[in-house]
């Protein structure tokens, strides 16, 4: 589905990674992980096609990002930035409706019949139907990052990018926002890639975990052998405690 | 339904700015000669009157798109058409001319070349990458339009004595006493494609709403968009300052007011600040025009002294406005 070619990154001056290369299959769930300023945000916004990398390439489905159109790339790609822009006064609808630029011809100014369902499919997926007059300033948090989420789904992408989607979520909203984008890829059958910072919430929603330290991919496997030692000792430094849930999953807690 | 109310008081504002004027004339006399144009009443309403309209028109609506455009861009609600630097550009070479005696034919041109050299250079130092950094429009904006200020405080300084000095300070204070239909001719083309840019912009600015990395994400190519739009809202005000010199307030004020009526959505808020820019443009004219008939208030000063207060009052009682 999206796959990176020798990829060379920079952030400014500081090299981030030297040459990464990896894949990521049709209908995944991709949790990234890794120490902060590895350089997972530039990573996934070179993904997105908002940072040129310095050297390699980035290809969706065979075709170079780089070559496409601005709303060719958008009908591909959903991205969901992690800047906590406030943008007061808009209704929820509206604010979701942008997803459709990329859909409309550059004389369409107003939505039609298959915008309208896009829209009310977006905010039913992520249950905001009811929310679709109400204004973005009198959301809670996790209505908010729900609000963002319906924007990204009604640009009908197969592909979903999200960084960060549960910082700052209390725990019961975090489970509920990973819960509706696991529910994208076995019901809509999209792609999934997500700068996380929780290894448990990976472990739990992730198929597979690609995790990086050190310039480079330490390891992108399933969820339980990331979590087993001795990966996160060395990506994040710290000694960790194993233990398995009733379910019989593998989760992690720094060790005291 | 909100647009058509305000096409409605577009409308009847220039019919009651038509029959109002230095030379009080029955309303009836005017309604006839804009049908037969024959005859001196004739003469007043097609050679005086209705330019003069036309050209409030077209100030009012131009610097109020190119406004909504550049807030509705930069999301900055204090940000007006003067930021391209278009009418410090046009200010100093048209006092310039004026001082040394340069033909008054050549003035508009010169004034409208000057106002859109000045954008390029304000639009070069904001340039970054390939797009625009908002800060340093701002900033190049602001210190470029200060630094023609104060060229134009040592021209004026120098030339107190001579009889150049009223017709530039006339110029400076904006007034559209004294253009014709030769005026409106040298300008429409260039607002009109201005406004044929804001119009293909609209969709991209709705989107810019949502910040630049959200409306990028959603497939606006930002870097055109913002091109795009500050070489719409240069030709606009561009236009503007020729036609009627710095008239100040109408760029700043009216997206915000446009805003309270038919709230942000570029498809709305473009069409409404254009009609309120005419029509208070037209009305404040006609105020200037008749109050102290026959001398004229200039009409950067009248809008200044009314739409201040006016809008002060509105910012402050009422909920903050969204840009």
């Amino acid at each position: 589905m999206i796959a990176a070619h020798e990829l060379r990154l920079f952030a400014g001056s500081r090299l981030l990674f030297g040459e990464l290369d990896f894949a990521i299959r049709g209908g995944e769930f991709v949790a990234i992980l890794g120490p902060n300023g590895v350089g997972k945000t530039t990573l996934l916004r070179t993904l997105a096609g908002a940072h040129h990398p310095t050297g390699g390439s980035v290809t969706v489905d065979g075709q170079s990002l780089t070559e496409l159109p601005h709303a060719d790339r958008a009908r591909l790609i959903a991205y969901v930035a992690s800047d906590d822009l406030f943008v007061n006064y808009l209704s929820v609808r509206s604010i979701v409706a942008t997803g459709r630029y990329a859909h409309h011809r550059w004389w369409q100014w107003h939505e039609d019949a298959t915008d309208g369902a896009a829209i009310d499919r977006a905010l039913a997926d992520v249950r905001m139907e009811d929310f679709a007059s109400r204004s973005f300033d009198t959301l809670s948090s996790g209505e908010r990052q729900r609000v963002w989420l319906a924007l990204a789904l009604t640009q009908e992408a197969p592909l979903l990018l999200l960084d960060e989607p549960t910082s700052h979520l209390d725990v019961h909203v975090a489970q509920d926002v990973l819960a509706l984008l696991r529910a994208q890829t076995l019901q809509r059958g999209k792609t999934i890639v997500c700068v996380l910072h929780d290894v448990n919430e990976a472990a739990q929603f992730a198929d597979r975990i690609l995790l990086l330290a050190d310039r480079r991919i330490l390891a992108f496997a399933e969820p339980e052998v990331i979590l087993a030692p001795p990966f996160l000792e060395a990506a994040y430094g710290v000694a960790m405690d194993r233990l398995r849930t009733p379910a019989g999953d593998l989760r992690v807690l720094p060790s005291v | 339904m909100r647009l058509t109310a305000l096409a409605g008081l577009a409308l009847a504002v220039t019919l009651a700015a038509l029959l109002v004027g230095g030379t009080m004339l029955p309303p009836e006399a005017i309604l006839r000669a804009l049908v037969r144009p024959r005859g001196d009443v004739a003469t007043i309403v097609w050679q005086l009157r209705l330019p003069r309209l036309c050209i409030g028109l077209v100030v009012g609506a131009s610097l109020a798109i190119a406004g909504a455009l550049l807030q509705g861009m930069l999301r900055n609600p204090l940000v007006d058409p003067y930021l391209t630097g278009v009418s410090a550009g046009a200010a100093v070479a048209i006092v310039i001319a004026m001082s040394a005696g340069i033909a008054i034919g050549a003035v508009p041109a010169l004034g409208f070349g000057a106002g859109i050299a000045t954008a390029l250079l304000v639009a070069a130092l904001a340039r970054r990458g390939t797009g625009l950094d908002a800060t340093r429009l701002i900033l190049a904006g602001v210190s470029l339009s200060s630094l023609f200020a104060a060229v134009i405080a040592l021209v004026l300084t120098r030339l107190q004595s001579t009889e150049a000095a009223p017709a530039i300070v006339g110029w400076l204070a904006g007034s559209l006493a004294g253009r014709g239909w030769s005026d409106l001719g040298f300008s429409v083309p260039y607002a009109a494609a201005g406004t044929a840019i804001a119009l293909f912009s609209v969709p991209a600015l709705n989107a810019l709403r949502l910040g630049d990395v959200r409306a990028q994400a959603a497939g606006v190519n930002v870097d055109r968009a913002q091109w795009l739009i500050l070489a719409a809202a240069s030709l606009l005000t561009a236009c503007a300052v020729t036609l009627s010199g710095t008239i100040g307030f109408v760029g700043l004020i009216v997206p915000h007011v446009a805003r309270r009526v038919v709230g942000s959505d570029a498809r709305l808020l473009i069409l409404a600040s254009a009609l309120l820019g005419g029509a208070l443009t037209v009305a404040a004219d006609a105020v200037a025009r008749t109050v102290i008939a026959p001398a004229e208030i200039p009409i950067g000063v009248l809008l200044a002294f009314i739409g201040v207060p006016a809008f002060l009052y509105l910012y402050l009682h009422g909920r903050t406005m969204a840009v």
